[in-house]
């Protein structure tokens, strides 16, 4: 299973990476050392800091989706705990950053979150608000241990819907896709 | 009869992903600043509500509570509200006082409006403040 077994060509990769401008790619555990790193670079980037702000938003919400709720898991010596594997990358067209976020599910919990994001997609930004504070008043859900207000907050900052695609893989399993997108100017979904 | 208590102050050091917080127990000044991300929220932040709790036993204080954050994720999100709940019925209860400041970068509508929104789920006194430097 090593790379040079799989004939792997970092060149290619590389190439495919610019032919979709992807400018980050990482896989593995989504630690918050490795979120930092990120918000490093991601901070060097855009010219307006909200916007910044907004795309590491983003990355920290699909980042910890996975790390709470990936259905493969790690031991992270430095958790002292099992986390959640998956995949994140991050790139951008002439208009958007973009960050699409990757992970093995269950596929019980991936038709629950895509009903949740199905839901969250047809609201208009002042219900979002609401709806946002509502479900931040109340008790965490059983097995949760994250902020479960997460995908909300990636409609909210994001100014449009969340985009998602389950694919069915091995196992009886599924790879759950998320795709967010963050407008490079100061959008009008603010007041 | 029992002397009262004297309260340790709190200090929790900053890192990237967890902000610096500084609890003055004698003068009721209390602040936390930076960036908030971290991934167990419950765990990091169980200090901060053990303090809190014992402080808001002693009626009489006038706590002002700054908050000067640049970023923080959901889950701190609960968090906070959770913080703000314990201050709203301290004062609500007629125990003492309560004061928010709120900073935010001038251009920041994004960390203006989270403020505008804790000001009305907890029915606390926000002043919101935009940073000058």
């Amino acid at each position: 299973m090593s790379a040079t077994e799989q004939s792997f060509s970092i060149y290619e990769f590389y190439r495919r990476l610019k032919v979709h401008h992807l400018s980050l790619v990482a896989q593995g555990i989504m630690s918050q050392d490795l979120l930092s790193l990120i918000a490093l670079s991601i901070k060097r980037r855009p010219d307006n800091e909200v916007i910044a702000r907004r795309l590491f938003a983003l990355v920290v919400e699909l980042a910890q989706n996975i790390l709470h709720y990936s259905a493969v898991k790690e031991f992270s010596a430095k958790d002292q705990r099992e986390v959640g594997v998956g995949i994140v990358a991050i790139g951008e067209s002439d208009t958007h950053y973009l960050v699409a976020s990757g992970n093995v599910a269950q596929p019980e919990n991936a038709a629950y979150v895509a009903r949740h994001c199905d839901y969250i997609n047809q609201l208009d930004p002042d219900e979002l608000r609401e709806y946002y504070r509502q479900q931040r008043r109340l008790p965490v859900k059983e097995g949760s241990v994250g902020g479960s207000i997460g995908l909300i907050e990636i409609v909210r900052k994001s100014g449009q819907p969340l985009s998602y695609e389950i694919i069915p893989i091995e196992d009886d399993k599924v790879f759950l896709i998320f795709v967010a997108k963050v407008n490079k100017s100061l959008n009008p979904h603010v007041d | 009869m029992q002397g009262q208590l004297v309260m340790e102050n709190f200090y929790s050091a900053p890192d990237i992903f967890i902000p610096e917080i500084n609890f003055n127990a004698q003068t009721g000044h209390l602040s936390i600043s930076g960036e908030s991300y971290h991934e167990y929220t419950l765990e990091f932040y169980k200090p901060v509500f053990e303090w809190l709790s014992e402080y808001l036993k002693t009626p009489g204080r006038h706590i002002v509570f700054d908050f000067c954050m640049s970023y923080y994720n959901t889950s701190t999100s609960r968090r906070f509200m959770e913080i703000f709940d314990l201050l709203a019925e301290y004062q609500q209860s007629g125990k003492g006082t309560v004061t928010i400041n709120w900073y935010y970068k001038p251009e920041d509508i994004d960390m203006k409006e989270s403020g505008e929104e804790y000001a009305e789920d907890t029915g606390l006194h926000f002043n919101l403040i935009p940073l000058t430097k």
